[in-house]
């Protein structure tokens, strides 16, 4: 039986639990379609995390999934700029017009990049410090010093993947106006697996602490709020912490969403719009964080 | 005896040129090699880590390098007699080090704004006697008593802590700052 899984027409991390719902529904189909030819919009959240479904399809199957391509030429072009469909020919069989065209946009922050070794943590940090800097504080507005902290965040997001994730991952950078409750441009980070999840992660030290409450959304808990790490090792778990230290500073926002939990430390702009605790989501595999950083952000102390 | 280290150097003779301090393994390799040049020293040397030329460091290479250099190197068991002073950190970077550092209860010495600054978990009465010896520099704790209206048992108390933690220096019954030039 094959089942298909819509893409939404507007795909961000908003829209990812209609994805993920659709995604949960195809465990077991023999053949799996990921339709796309409707999507008008993706934040980099969406193209992280449809990367991250297709790993896990073929993981799953054996075979890559269908994924048609979107119908909007412009939209497929932006998806082609973004260097989505690069890495999306490694992992799905793709329908419909890919459009060819010239990496290397300069106004793009961080194409789509793929994250499975320390020396691609080298590479993007070096590629949004070298190349992006400029447009971060001249086109964003962004504090010089908060560029810096920016490509700490940066690094301790994607080692996340290294370290734990135990596969590879992707992670891409864009500037875009939030429309949804700030009315200005943003900065996002997204980074997404297909990995084992923070759940299965801080098991081994954590569950027991836990007992009958251990959960996704109990295990995000551990990691974001207790900067708990798998490693005993005191100088560990350091890396959300210092995230969400950076962020405070500047009024960003960060979103974890690994199973069924997905949790927010929410700036006071968006606190009337989102939750800081989501629970029993559709299920997904791996972890997926977002970073929000807005533009023209004054530091707070 | 006043040792600098350029991280930025030891940086780029790790791997390919690079100015951006992430990673583990990336923290790892630079303290090793820190180690290498401290396994030379012998007696008391105050060694200054300068990040002037590194362009970030994330967290993990705080704790690579910085606080298991600390570990390793202040306490009884440390091969050699270092007081380490990190100078070249912006504000940001500084607190980041420090919580790293107050994770783990440890301290070091900042140069942050030409002044020396404690970084890290230590009690407030010793910080301020900190600032005060640096500030004034080499002292007996009578002097520094005398300065800070504080009995002598507290000041002596605050400076020998301070010196089992290897944030000052001793000798010949004064204490001094470790002030590099």
């Amino acid at each position: 039986m094959s089942t298909v899984i819509d893409v939404p027409a507007r795909f961000d991390e908003w829209a990812f639990d209609q994805f993920a719902e659709g995604f949960a529904a195809a465990q077991g189909s023999a053949r799996v379609l990921v339709d796309a030819h409707a999507c008008e919009w993706i934040s980099p959240f969406g193209l992280v995390g449809l990367l991250a479904a297709g790993q896990a399809l073929l993981e799953q199957h054996g075979r890559p999934a269908v994924l048609t391509a979107p119908a909007d030429r412009d939209v497929a072009h932006f998806w082609a700029r973004m260097g989505f469909f690069t890495h999306a020919k490694e992992l799905f069989e793709l329908h419909g017009a890919v459009p060819r065209v010239r990496g290397g946009d300069s106004r793009v922050l961080l194409e789509v990049t793929p994250v499975r070794a320390v020396e691609d943590v080298h590479a993007v940090v070096q590629h949004i410090q070298d190349r992006s800097a400029e447009i971060l504080t001249t086109e964003l507005g962004l504090d010089p010093k908060a560029t810096m902290g920016f490509g700490m965040a940066l690094s301790e997001a994607c080692q996340n993947i290294v370290e734990h994730a135990g596969t590879g991952g992707w992670v891409s950078v864009h500037a875009y106006t939030w429309k949804r409750t700030l009315g200005k441009r943003v900065v996002v980070i997204a980074v997404a697996d297909a990995g084992v999840g923070f759940r299965h992660t801080l098991e081994p030290t954590q569950a027991k602490r836990f007992g009958e409450r251990w959960s996704d959304s109990a295990a995000l808990e551990a990691a974001v709020l207790q900067n708990v790490s798998r490693f005993r090792d005191p100088g560990r778990g350091q890396g959300l912490a210092g995230i969400r230290r950076y962020l405070g500073r500047w009024q960003g926002k960060i979103s974890i969403r690994s199973g069924t939990a997905r949790i927010a430390i929410l700036p006071p702009w968006d606190e009337g719009d989102d939750l800081p605790l989501r629970e029993q989501l559709p299920p997904f595999p791996g972890a997926q964080v977002q970073l929000v950083i807005p533009a023209g952000a004054q530091e707070t102390r | 005896m006043i040792t600098q280290i350029d991280v930025r150097t030891i940086l780029s003779r790790i791997g390919p040129d690079r100015r951006d301090l992430v990673t583990r393994p990336t923290g790892r390799a630079v303290r090793t090699s820190i180690e290498t040049e401290l396994a030379q020293l012998a007696g008391w040397s105050v060694v200054v880590l300068d990040f002037t030329d590194v362009r970030l460091m994330d967290l993990s290479c705080a704790d690579e390098i910085v606080a298991k250099l600390l570990h390793a190197w202040v306490g009884p068991a440390a091969p050699a007699r270092v007081c380490f002073l990190v100078r070249g950190l912006n504000d940001h970077q500084i607190e980041d080090v420090e919580e790293v550092l107050r994770g783990q209860r440890l301290a070091l010495v900042a140069e942050s704004q030409g002044a020396l600054r404690l970084i890290g978990e230590v009690a407030d009465q010793w910080r301020v006697a900190f600032e005060r010896l640096a500030t004034k520099g080499r002292s007996a704790a009578e002097d520094l008593a005398a300065d800070l209206a504080w009995p002598l048992d507290d000041v002596r108390a605050a400076l020998t802590e301070l010196a089992l933690r290897q944030l000052i220096l001793e000798d010949a019954g004064d204490y001094l700052p470790p002030q590099v030039a």
